[in-house]
């Protein structure tokens, strides 16, 4: 089936500012957003969307290398926040990922310092994990890969540090399906967890993944983040 | 877990084909020596070590059970000529094993022929059948052979478990269709064909238990019966089997009405002899899965009553 204009459009998007971050996780540079200089123009709005399709990993280096982004960054990302809030009916990946987009922003924009927490910062329900088979879930977390980030906690990281076995079979799942992006999103959440059956080669594994489906930039992100990770473990 | 009427009818229907069409098992006596006698040896072979295995377990009904033993009859009366074929294939190819591993499972359910067995003892005198250039899971299967025919197996099988790709537990997500064959036959050798699923080395039995899920729902999904049936021998072999119901379920809805299970995809079509080369295999192994799982099922049912 051909897919539309727009569809590719945003495709193109998503994949130009997951290349940005990947730059920023190799370098240790400042993340910047190609096309957030006309936030207004139809450029900008299309930066907009892209950043939401990737969610709180845009700003994920800062959150790693605990570096201030660049205020323009945090600009694109704060709007993306508020222009996209999730519907009430809206399926539990997607209002996680927007959960997992105001901690970051909570986390890195000064302006939002003292913002109140409580209900209005609440978690949204994660029992659809616990009821979903080892594929659902291994398919959900990689969604949600956004999510797995070093010292943070919530209701989807902890099912998946009870879940590890099946987010282990879920990445072998992926990789024999050749689903590159889900088996990085899984690999960098196994990078995170106690209890990785050794069999598995993750290391190894996630560079094969890398070397496999690298060309694509959301798969760079996730092997680059789990690396980062990875680093960041051995020296604590 | 799995229905077992639904695992046990699918090893009936499999058998009922087996026996509507064992004209299928055929030799080419004809055939240049040199092209290969012995090519059609190998389905004979599988029927009896199969029907042997139905025999052992004992869960096979009572027409089952017969058409299995008319199967070993006429494979042995008609195919293999009394064994005289097996005598051939040896004079033949002298350095071959595969007579003798068509033979092992003929002997073993009370039927004889003394020249195959005086070829054998000779053979394995040589240290030319030893230097056998064979895969290491094929060679961890002729010395099981050799054990159970009441030969000194050398290496003995203990020295060749390691050179297997199973024994090594390699990183499960590089596991293709042909690393799949290897491990379900290791297992199948391991276990004298599912006989003592204690053959299994413990750290062995852990790592299938781990990954075989995995597995199973792949080759499940790409509908590969042959492999997904093996997988689910593998399956019956583990310390605790799990009898995917899913994964039941998508293999009987794949066998045909007439019990014949496609290798893959659909049934194919054309000429029948040539269908039944495509299809004999996965409906053997459609009728050993069948047993076994069904032999472990009432094996859990009687454990789990008071």
């Amino acid at each position: 089936m051909e897919q539309s204009g727009a569809t590719t459009l945003l495709q193109g998007a998503v994949q130009d500012v997951a290349s940005d971050v990947v730059s920023a996780l190799r370098g240790g540079d400042h993340v910047r957003v190609s096309g957030a200089e006309a936030v207004d123009g139809p450029g900008g709005s299309l930066a907009l969307a892209a950043v939401r399709v990737l969610g709180a990993d845009l700003l994920l280096p800062h959150v790693l290398f605990r570096t201030p982004p660049a205020p323009e960054t945090l600009t694109v990302f704060r709007e993306t926040v508020e222009a996209f809030p999730p519907r009430a009916d809206a399926a539990p990946a997607v209002m996680w990922s927007h959960w997992a987009m105001r901690r970051t922003l909570r986390r890195l924009d000064p302006s939002q310092a003292g913002s109140p927490g409580g209900d209005a910062f609440a978690e949204p329900d994660a029992r659809w994990l616990d009821e979903a088979t080892w594929q659902v879930l291994t398919h959900q977390l990689a969604v949600l890969a956004p999510l797995a980030v070093p010292g943070e906690d919530c209701a989807v990281a902890r099912v998946a540090r009870r879940r590890t076995v099946d987010v282990a079979r879920g990445f072998v799942r992926a990789v024999r399906r050749r689903d590159w992006p889900q088996a990085a999103g899984a690999g960098r959440w196994l990078t995170l967890l106690d209890g990785v059956p050794d069999a598995l080669g993750l290391q190894t594994g996630l560079d094969f993944v890398e070397l496999m489906g690298g060309t694509d930039p959301r798969v760079a992100l996730q092997a680059q983040a789990a690396r980062v990770v990875r680093a960041a473990g051995a020296l604590v | 877990m799995t229905d077992t009427r639904l695992i046990h009818t699918v090893g009936v229907r499999a058998l009922e084909w087996l026996w509507a069409h064992r004209d299928g098992f055929r030799l080419e006596p004809d055939v240049d020596p040199e092209v290969g006698f012995l090519e059609r040896f190998k389905p004979v072979g599988e029927l009896a070590l199969i029907c042997r295995v139905l025999f052992r377990e004992g869960v096979a009904g009572s027409q089952q059970a017969e058409l299995a033993r008319r199967l070993v009859d006429h494979t042995w009366r008609h195919t293999l000529d009394g064994g005289r074929m097996l005598v051939r294939g040896q004079r033949i190819e002298p350095l071959s094993p595969i007579p003798f591993e068509v033979y092992l499972p003929y002997k073993e359910l009370g039927y004889s022929e003394p020249e195959v067995e005086r070829a054998t003892v000779l053979y394995h005198r040589l240290s030319s059948w030893t230097a056998l250039e064979l895969d290491p899971t094929r060679r961890l299967g002729l010395a099981a052979f050799q054990r159970r025919f009441g030969l000194m197996p050398s290496p003995p099988e203990a020295d060749l478990v390691g050179a297997t790709w199973l024994a090594r537990t390699p990183e499960p997500w590089t596991v293709s269709g042909h690393i799949a064959y290897d491990i379900t036959h290791a297992v199948f050798h391991l276990t004298d064909w599912g006989e003592r699923p204690d053959g299994l080395p413990p750290d062995i039995a852990d790592y299938l238990a781990m990954w075989l899920p995995v597995w199973i729902d792949d080759w499940l999904d790409l509908k590969r019966w042959d492999l997904l049936g093996e997988l689910l021998v593998v399956d019956a072999c583990l310390p605790r089997p799990t009898l995917d119901e899913r994964a039941w379920e998508g293999f009987a809805a794949a066998q045909q009405p007439d019990g014949a299970m496609p290798a893959f995809g659909t049934m194919p079509e054309g000429d029948p002899d040539e269908v039944f080369d495509m299809v004999y295999h996965p409906t053997l192994v459609a009728a050993f899965a069948s047993v076994l799982a069904t032999s472990r099922a009432l094996s859990e049912l009687a454990h789990a009553t008071p």
